[in-house]
């Protein structure tokens, strides 16, 4: 009961959810300041690409066709004058700018990530919280998660979608369905661990009702490795919407988004990189982004890694 | 010479620590074949001092200063090359909780071989040989199945044999035991006490010993040290010590242990509270899919009364059931049998909305004070939580919960603090006060003073006394100490392997114990020939 001990017991008994210490812990955390920072800018990036000399992403022009990086296109006017074009990052196969697309592109992408992480954070939260606390759905509720989870996901949301229309809402159901139950699996392990401790039971016996017990003593203990979690979840989502798109089976073509227009440019490759390299840059540095602030995120709200740490 | 000459040590916290020293200058000796027992409680720097000696403290602290002679060598001034030859050979420790300190995924008989292997030149046939007469040593039976078995598969006690197998089979001259016992029950603990007391008569060896326990200083000690907040406060022999303590902070502490005799108490026994008739309670093991058998009784056929204005105990080693029958009472788990009879109703079955009303009737403060405040709420909303449960105000329980914060003699203004901003006895005035604060006629104390050190158990107890009487409560007080039993219980019931083997008023159960097991825990409890309390009052 010395020096060590009382050191470990400090360092497991969190002060309240991200006040004060954890917060400035946070921001002292390049990892996290670093990938907010990233995702913030790709963010802005998509939200602001109407203003940032962007064309039409699904206009198709065949006179510019498979043009390199940096080609300038004069475009007549109907007043007789000419205005020049600078597809930056050149155009596609079908004559489409490239730098407008991924731009465009970040849209889609962010939309799916923050979508499937909300989505499958919010439901493997509230059947975790069943499965952990209602004793008789435990054992039923997992053994559908399992099941779940020996579904291959891409498999998965390549059946969902050819079953259902294509588009984004598809891709977003058929990511969510897999992500479930990791996100099942992390809660109820928490639930199980925190209704055991004391101060739960002492809540049970001073009269506290099953939802407030939940909602008060229980739900927060699994909110810092679910924010982790979901970090996680969106770095995924994007990178399977991707690999959807780019297999044909998730958003239709003429959306761009980064996993379209790499697999358009897939077939030209060799002669005409940029179709691929431009949104393979952006999506490698937004997975990249959401990973490191993930991996802040859970050396900062995580106790165990907190105790490896001193 | 002295074996062991631990002159001035100094060890540095770091910056930001509470205090500068983790150890402040202490000095002192231990002789070859005596035992010197390291006396205080947490946080005064007893474990650091072994971790010195060992050349095992963590990295953050670094010996600041003084020096420490093993058999005239410096081991502060010894290389990381020159403390592993030492350790096993000359200097050896065994820990408070074995299960950690064995590695778990491979055999007893391998963990001792390989100390043999690293620092000896004996072959597999020799090694062999030492392993086995070791293991008869330490007096652990069928030495080839300890041989053979991994930690998991043995009882403590058992475990803590091994580890002293293991530390003493190259006769090292020096053996540090860090609360060695601590986790045992108290018949083990006498055992293993008897063992280190015999290991250490037979080699010649000297131990250093820690421990918080005055009743294992009274039974093992030759000398005492007697540290607090890092400095050694008195450093006499045992006998002298416990008999005419010098400094003051040990004669508080010596009169903080409870003596083994019942002390007269005042009581007023009022109608029966709760009754349990037959209670047991059965664990089935195994889950969904499974098959259900091995099942596990915790509790057999358990019947008690407690009466209004009486403290209850319930006395008994671990796995003996107590803790089970507090829980079925408080209803944090279901009986698989018998009743629980509440104001003449049986509760035993109700569950949920028909429960509710009638738990702000029993109330249950539990072991750990680190763990029963949930860490992410203040203490005000800890205490008014229950209050408010039954349809109080915020106002009007918040009223509540500084009337009691001032009955367990804390400040209102712990209302807006978080648990971590208080120390273990605090958070468990703290949790007595939520308990309270609905208003309960029985308040269960599972373990309540166990966690906490001699002098702020003492203080709890005390409270917990002086609630009783004010608010003219019953009490049913859950421990494994005698001591502390014979403290604040007017009744009390022995339980083992779940069943109670014996009942009764504290003086006839403690002063003339009937049954086998009962007489074969009283004989366990450490320094029974010091009856403490009652000898430290008559020297002050």
């Amino acid at each position: 009961m010395d020096t060590l001990t009382d050191s470990a017991t400090v360092a497991v008994v969190a002060p309240p959810l991200l006040a004060g210490a954890a917060g400035r812990r946070l921001l002292r955390n390049p990892a996290v300041i670093i990938g907010a920072a990233i995702l913030a800018v790709i963010l802005l990036l998509g939200l602001a690409a109407p203003w940032l000399g962007t064309v039409d992403p699904v206009a198709i022009n065949p006179s510019v066709r498979n043009k390199l990086p940096g080609f300038e296109e004069t475009v007549r006017n109907d007043d007789g004058g000419t205005t020049t074009v600078v597809h930056r990052m050149g155009t596609d196969t079908l004559g489409r700018d490239v730098y407008s697309r991924t731009l465009y592109g970040a849209r889609v992408s962010m939309l799916v990530g923050v979508a499937v992480a909300t989505i499958s954070v919010a439901l493997g939260l509230s059947i975790g919280l069943l499965a952990g606390y209602v004793r008789w759905l435990d054992g039923p509720v997992m053994r559908l998660m399992d099941g779940l989870m020996a579904i291959p996901a891409i498999l998965l949301a390549i059946a969902l979608v050819s079953l259902w229309t294509a588009g984004v809402a598809a891709v977003i159901v058929a990511i969510v369905i897999p992500e479930i139950p990791r996100v099942v699996r992390l809660v109820r392990a928490i639930v199980l661990s925190v209704r055991e401790e004391p101060y739960v039971e002492a809540a049970i016996s001073v009269g506290t009702p099953t939802l407030p017990l939940v909602i008060r003593h229980i739900l927060p203990n699994t909110l810092p490795p679910l924010i982790v979690q979901a970090t996680y979840i969106v770095a995924s989502a994007i990178l399977v919407e991707a690999i959807l798109s780019f297999l044909g089976v998730g958003i239709p073509p003429e959306t761009p988004t980064w996993g379209n227009i790499m697999a358009e440019g897939r077939a030209l490759f060799r002669i005409f990189p940029h179709n691929i390299l431009y949104p393979g840059i952006f999506l490698a540095l937004t997975v990249l982004a959401v990973n490191m602030l993930g991996d802040g995120l859970r050396d900062t709200l995580d106790p165990r890694m907190k105790l490896r740490h001193g | 010479m002295a074996l062991l000459e631990v002159d001035r040590l100094s060890v540095a916290l770091p910056a930001g620590a509470e205090r500068s020293h983790a150890v402040d200058g202490v000095s002192f000796d231990v002789a070859a074949g005596e035992i010197v027992c390291l006396v205080g409680e947490s946080g005064s720097g007893k474990t650091v001092i072994a971790q010195s000696v060992m050349g095992l403290l963590p990295p953050e602290l670094r010996p600041s200063g003084g020096s420490m002679l093993l058999d005239g060598e410096n081991l502060l001034a010894a290389g990381e090359t020159r403390l592993r030859e030492l350790r096993c050979t000359r200097m050896s420790m065994i820990f408070q909780e074995p299960m950690t300190a064995l590695n778990p995924v491979m055999r007893c008989g391998e963990q001792i071989d390989e100390v043999l292997a690293t620092h000896t030149p004996m072959d597999a046939a020799e090694r062999r040989a030492r392993v086995a007469a070791i293991i008869r040593d330490v007096h652990l039976p069928d030495a080839e199945r300890m041989i053979a078995s991994y930690p998991h598969q043995l009882s403590g006690g058992q475990r803590q044999r091994i580890m002293i197998a293991m530390a003493l089979v190259l006769n090292p001259k020096l053996l540090i035991a860090d609360e060695p016992t601590t986790a045992l029950d108290v018949t083990t603990q006498a055992q293993i006490l008897a063992l280190i007391r015999e290991m250490q008569r037979m080699h010649g060896t000297g131990v250093l010993f820690i421990t918080h326990d005055f009743g294992v200083v009274a039974e093992i000690a030759d000398r005492v040290a007697v540290l607090r907040r890092g400095e050694l406060v008195e450093f006499a022999p045992v006998d002298e010590l416990l008999a005419h303590p010098q400094h003051e902070y040990t004669r508080m502490l010596i009169a903080a242990v409870p003596g083994v005799a019942p002390p007269s108490r005042e009581t007023r026994i009022g109608p029966t509270v709760l009754a349990t008739e037959g209670l047991s309670k059965t664990y089935a093991r195994g889950g969904w899919l499974k098959r259900r058998r091995d099942d596990v009784a915790a509790a057999v056929d358990v019947t008690l009364e407690i009466r209004r204005g009486e403290t209850l105990g319930i006395v008994g080693e671990s796995g003996s059931g107590k803790s089970t029958v507090a829980r079925c009472i408080a209803r944090l788990i279901e009986p698989s049998a018998g009743r629980i009879v509440l104001d003449g109703e049986d509760i035993a079955r109700l569950d949920g909305d028909a429960l509710r009303p009638r738990r702000r009737r029993v109330q249950i403060v539990f072991q750990d004070p680190y763990r029963s405040l949930n860490p992410r709420r203040t203490v005000g909303d800890a205490i008014v939580e229950g209050p408010m449960n039954y349809g109080a105000t915020r106002a009007d329980a918040l009223k509540t919960a500084t009337e009691l914060l001032a009955l367990v003699r804390l400040d209102a203004r712990a209302l807006d603090r978080y648990p971590h901003q208080f120390s273990g006895g605090q958070r468990q005035r703290i949790c007595i006060a939520r308990a309270l604060a609905i208003g309960p006629d029985l308040l269960i104390a599972d373990e309540a003073v166990s966690a906490l050190d001699v002098s702020v158990q003492a203080q709890v107890l005390a409270l917990l006394d002086e609630i009783r009487l004010r608010l003219d409560l019953a009490m049913l007080f859950i421990t494994h100490d005698l001591r502390v039993a014979a403290r604040v219980c007017d009744r009390v019931a022995v339980m083992q392997q779940g069943r109670i083997v014996e009942q009764g008023p504290v003086g006839e159960v403690f002063g003339a114990p009937r049954h086998e097991y009962t007489k074969a825990l009283f004989a366990a409890v450490p320094g029974r020939r010091w009856s403490f309390a009652s000898d430290a009052a008559r020297v002050a």
